[in-house]
């Protein structure tokens, strides 16, 4: 069973509208260098260089914050991953 | 003691068991400071105003603008061009004059913000901008008062209440800055994320209910969803880790 990315509404125009894509790997890093080979333009959305998310890109794994090190956090099958944007407003 | 018309305005409220007379009597003696006098500390210190909160700080240093109507209620047309505060501080005292209302013309900075929120049972984060966040947030765990956070985008909110020293608080969640710009946002969904903390609030102050601690409550307003997230104290955070304790990134000696 595939890990499920759970992509930010604000993301779906990258993944053609897709809100749940199936993911591979062992960490949510490998899984998410999965998600931008099925949909490169999610690359720029996340990251602002290689290994480094954006500042505003919130990882949640099995619904628990990843913070800190969230690449590296190992996933197993029938994980999920939610890609959430950090709100600021008031 | 509530006096005879405390007794009418809030019997409704004193009908909650988890309220009673007990309960409106600590709101009475409580002291809340707002940091924020817009969009969410429009709804925040409206609501708590509503319950009885004896003392309410609002903390703002902007003054009012036509493109702040859409979202801060507690401005009016006939408000362009005053103090946030000012505005907000009379319509709360018309609201109800039995609460004491302190406005605070000045900018949150590391600084000032002891003497802000000094004396206050809880501190409100109705802010638009994260490095403001953090300087509350720091200031609330170093003076151990509970804090009650809060943001907006769009249709988007979410809240979480921090228990200085027992609960995850911001920086255990996310440590950067987001960049500083004009976000879009509809005025219910302050509405929905103030009235959440609020809520808080009055629950922390009486006791009453689960708090949303270690949880963050993110609201989606166009799919009319809420959903839940656990965010666990980082014992490497940077404003409420241990500094006794190793930091686990660092290799042993």
């Amino acid at each position: 069973m595939p890990v499920k990315a759970h992509i930010h509404a604000t993301h779906r125009r990258f993944t053609n509208g897709q809100e749940v894509i199936e993911v591979e790997g062992h960490t949510v890093g490998e899984c998410l260098n999965h998600l931008i080979r099925q949909f490169p333009e999610m690359e720029k959305a996340i990251f602002a260089k290689k290994d480094k998310l954006h500042n505003i890109v919130e990882i949640y794994l099995n619904h628990a914050s990843a913070y800190p090190n969230e690449l590296l956090k190992p996933v197993k099958d029938g994980d999920e991953i939610h890609l959430v944007i950090m709100l600021a407003g008031g | 003691m509530l006096t005879p018309d405390e007794w009418e305005r809030y019997d409704r409220q004193v009908m909650i068991e988890e309220i009673g007379q007990e309960g409106q009597e600590r709101l009475k003696r409580s002291r809340v400071a707002i940091a924020g006098a817009g969009g969410l500390g429009s709804p925040v210190s409206l609501y708590l105003a509503a319950a009885g909160i004896g003392m309410i700080r609002l903390i703002d240093h902007d003054r009012v603008s036509l493109s702040n109507l859409n979202r801060q209620v507690l401005h009016w047309e006939e408000d362009i061009g005053k103090k946030k505060v000012d505005s907000a501080g009379t319509k709360l005292k018309n609201f109800n004059r039995a609460v004491e209302i302190e406005s605070i013309d000045e900018n949150i900075t590391e600084t000032n913000v002891s003497r802000l929120v000094g004396g206050c049972d809880v501190i409100v984060d109705a802010m638009d901008n994260l490095p403001a966040r953090y300087i509350l947030n720091r200031s609330a765990i170093k003076k151990k008062i509970p804090f009650f956070h809060g943001a907006v985008n769009g249709f988007e909110g979410r809240a979480m209440t921090i228990l200085p020293g027992k609960t995850a608080c911001l920086r255990c969640m996310h440590q950067g800055l987001a960049p500083e710009q004009k976000f879009p946002v509809i005025g219910v969904t302050p509405a929905v994320i103030g009235s959440i903390q609020a809520t808080e609030v009055i629950k922390y102050l009486t006791g009453a209910g689960n708090l949303l601690i270690n949880r963050l409550l993110l609201y989606d307003g166009l799919n009319a969803t809420f959903r839940e997230f656990t965010v666990n104290r980082n014992p490497d955070c940077d404003h409420c880790g241990d500094p006794l304790t190793p930091s686990l990134s660092q290799p042993s000696p």
